[in-house]
């Protein structure tokens, strides 16, 4: 029998990757994981094991928990608004029209920018003192004094911050819903509506279960995003309790009181979170579809 | 002509030679030979970079080329941290921060300056040298001697009828009322309360201004009794919120934001701790200000006359990885000169002019500057540094940042009407408590 030659040039080819994810994967998270059972303070020196010590004093500390009840309202919030969003969207970018293509590159534009920079630009709008909102219902005679729409009620913060992340990560929710949608084939639509079917019946019972393995996607990086929210809550709130997030806690932990064990632990718990929401949100909205 | 085979091949071996290279890195290939080169430092501050004119003397004198990185300032405070922890070069020259001095000089990230430089010797020049030092050792040199003063509109407090601007807190508070009672502006005072650095430094000026200090010698804290000056100076500032000496929507801006868009357009009247340098840096610039020629700096009212200002200088330093520590030592001489730092603050023309820089660490900066009348105030500030006075005189404990933290997160609650003064005083203090008993 012929031996068969090992071909290298697959190998060769996705060589630059896997050393990509090892290096910046794969290393930092064993290194995260093992380090979180480390007491690692450099103004309390020497590092040593500590077991469960450092998720111990995680689940202690009233900032965290403060910061974790703010991050689920992120998350609600963000998941619900932008995935509904998304499909609206999508829908509408379906059938092809004139400018469809300037309209998606406009879309597309909140996406690609830096979370630093949406912050400083919805400062201008949310701003108590000089934001383009209230001078706007000022000039409608909505309000009679300027309103103070940051820091004061927790809920109208982290919405009035979660609608900034929304305004970046809907964008990718459509184009990823988008995607999935071009691929139903006409056929199916012309069918349901020889057989009587309306545009609301038709998108109930074609569209939406046709395009799952998008949603699902959109819903997953939007957890990712929603949960790892760290610049416009930082940028719009600073770091007041009101609307604080598990990332800027675990930055705080780690940067600010140099307490780096804490801070692995912490964000060990943010991956294993994201993993199981992503894990249950496949299980129940991804579905294969076939046309 | 190549066959399929040897296409094949080749494509082979070139993805085979592209795997590798990005193992190694492309630069290593790309990149030819260099020869040697003369000394390059990197210098990584929240600052824009030096005057290019004055960047090429430097290197034409020493041989030392500067390359300046810009960063914000929590940004640049994460990196040294980050570097330092996992022991890696960040740069020849960056930033020590006043409040970081504890931390840096016990963790020994920068190595320590009195090496390189002779401290003893600036001290007598440098009033807020002793702010960089910890346990004998100078952590970094400070080249801006920014700390905190009081600025006032003085058109607005004319319009209310002020004649004589006040010197104790009881004057400045009843001259804030008259100016609100007689609608001059709405919001007289500007008090940045968004959980930011800024609101911290803000209460410890204040507190310096009733007459006290905010830690002990151990870092217990001083300011839990109602009696107390840094009790009295957190009721004060949260009061000026509620009786709408404040702006309501201050609860969410912070120090430069409130400079730039309250007392930079006039609808302050007031801020009882600003930054010195900001009249002729911000007021005066008819770019970006609407009330040029108006404000003034005040000595800083306190409880029976002015108080002392509070230290607030950007230092520089080298930190322990540092691959150059010799030219970087020679580049903050060079820096920290006197003369220099004159020409920085605009003694010799725009060309030697850096922008944004607020006022010579040096008093012989500050001399050039005031022969040559090239600083608005110049008399006042002057006379303002020579009292000025570090927050910690023991020192920045190592757990500034955490305590500082502590002390943004609940004043902003407090004014944001989530809890009350006396809770907020309780917190800072049971953190001030707990991080001073090593736990």
């Amino acid at each position: 029998m012929k031996k068969k030659k090992l071909d290298l040039l697959p190998y060769a080819l996705i060589s630059p990757l896997i050393i990509f994810i090892i290096c910046l994967a794969l290393t930092p998270a064993v290194y995260t994981t093992i380090a979180a059972f480390f007491k690692v303070q450099p103004l309390n020196p020497p590092t040593r094991f500590s077991g469960l010590d450092n998720f111990r004093d995680i689940i202690h500390n009233s900032a965290v928990i403060s910061s974790l009840g703010n991050t689920f309202l992120y998350i609600l919030i963000g998941v619900t608004l932008s995935t509904v969003l998304g499909i609206y969207i999508a829908v509408v970018m379906q059938r092809s029209f004139k400018g469809r293509s300037i309209l998606i590159a406009i879309l597309i534009l909140p996406w690609a920018l830096p979370g630093v920079v949406e912050g400083i630009l919805w400062t201008g709008i949310w701003d108590a003192n000089t934001g383009v909102l209230n001078s706007v219902l000022k000039s409608l005679h909505l309000i009679t004094h300027y309103q103070v729409f940051l820091g004061q009620n927790r809920l109208l913060t982290i919405l009035a911050i979660e609608i900034v992340q929304v305004w970046q990560i809907t964008p990718l929710s459509a184009i990823l819903i988008l995607a999935v949608l071009q691929n139903i084939p006409d056929d199916l639509y012309e069918a349901a509506t020889i057989d009587g079917s309306n545009a609301r019946k038709s998108f109930r019972h074609i569209t939406l279960p046709l395009i799952r393995p998008g949603i699902a996607i959109a819903v997953v990086q939007a957890i990712i995003a929603t949960l790892n929210v760290f610049d416009q809550p930082y940028i719009l709130n600073g770091a007041a309790s009101t609307a604080n997030s598990l990332a800027m806690e675990t930055y705080a932990v780690s940067f600010q009181n140099l307490n780096f064990g804490q801070g692995y632990a912490l964000s060990l718990l943010i991956t294993i979170f994201t993993l199981l929401i992503s894990v249950v949100v496949a299980k129940f909205i991804y579905k294969k579809v076939e046309y | 002509m190549l066959n399929a085979k040897q296409v094949s091949k080749s494509t082979k071996s070139v993805a085979i030679v592209i795997a590798v290279a990005s193992a190694l890195g492309f630069s290593s290939l790309a990149a030819p030979a260099k020869a040697a080169s003369p000394v390059t430092i990197s210098v990584v501050l929240a600052a824009p970079p030096l005057p290019a004119q004055m960047l090429a003397e430097f290197t034409k004198a020493t041989g030392i080329t500067v390359k300046w990185t810009q960063l914000d300032w929590d940004s640049l405070q994460t990196k040294i941290a980050a570097a330092a922890t996992a022991n890696t070069f960040f740069a020849d020259a960056t930033d020590v921060d006043w409040s970081r001095v504890g931390q840096l000089g016990k963790l020994n990230w920068f190595l320590p300056m009195e090496k390189y430089v002779d401290t003893k010797a600036l001290s007598a020049d440098m009033p807020q040298l002793g702010s960089f030092t910890k346990n004998g050792h100078v952590v970094g040199i400070p080249y801006d001697a920014s700390f905190m003063v009081t600025t006032v509109n003085k058109t607005l407090f004319a319009k209310a009828g002020i004649k004589k601007m006040p010197t104790t807190i009881a004057e400045y508070t009843a001259d804030l009322n008259t100016v609100k009672t007689k609608k001059v502006v709405q919001y007289p005072l500007n008090i940045p309360f968004a959980a930011a650095e800024g609101l911290s430094t803000y209460w410890y000026e204040t507190t310096g201004a009733f007459g006290g200090h905010i830690l002990d010698a151990t870092g217990k804290p001083l300011f839990t009794s109602p009696t107390s000056a840094g009790y009295k100076a957190a009721a004060w500032m949260v009061n000026a919120v509620k009786t709408g000496l404040v702006p309501p929507g201050n609860i969410n801006v912070a120090d430069s934001q409130g400079q730039q868009t309250l007392m930079a357009k006039g609808k302050s009247a007031s801020t009882f701790s600003d930054y010195s340098g900001n009249v002729g840096s911000l007021y005066d610039v008819p770019a970006s200000s609407s009330v040029v020629h108006q404000v003034q700096y005040l000595a800083t009212p306190g409880v029976a006359g002015p108080a002392s200002n509070l230290g607030n200088p950007d230092g520089i330093g080298i930190p322990a990885k540092a691959k150059n520590p010799a030219a970087a030592a020679k580049f903050i001489s060079w820096f920290t000169d006197g003369k220099n730092m004159a020409d920085f603050a605009g003694a010799n023309g725009t060309a030697r002019t850096w922008v944004g820089y607020f006022f010579p660490s040096r008093l012989s900066g500050i001399a050039i500057l005031n022969k040559k009348g090239s600083i608005i105030g110049g008399d006042v500030l002057a006379g303002m540094l020579k009292t000025s006075a570090a927050v910690f005189p023991e020192g920045a404990p190592a757990w500034y940042p955490e305590f500082s933290s502590a002390v943004y997160t609940n004043l902003h609650a407090a004014a944001a009407g989530t809890m009350t003064v006396d809770a907020a005083i309780k917190a800072m203090a049971g953190t001030a408590t707990k991080l001073s008993s090593g736990k």
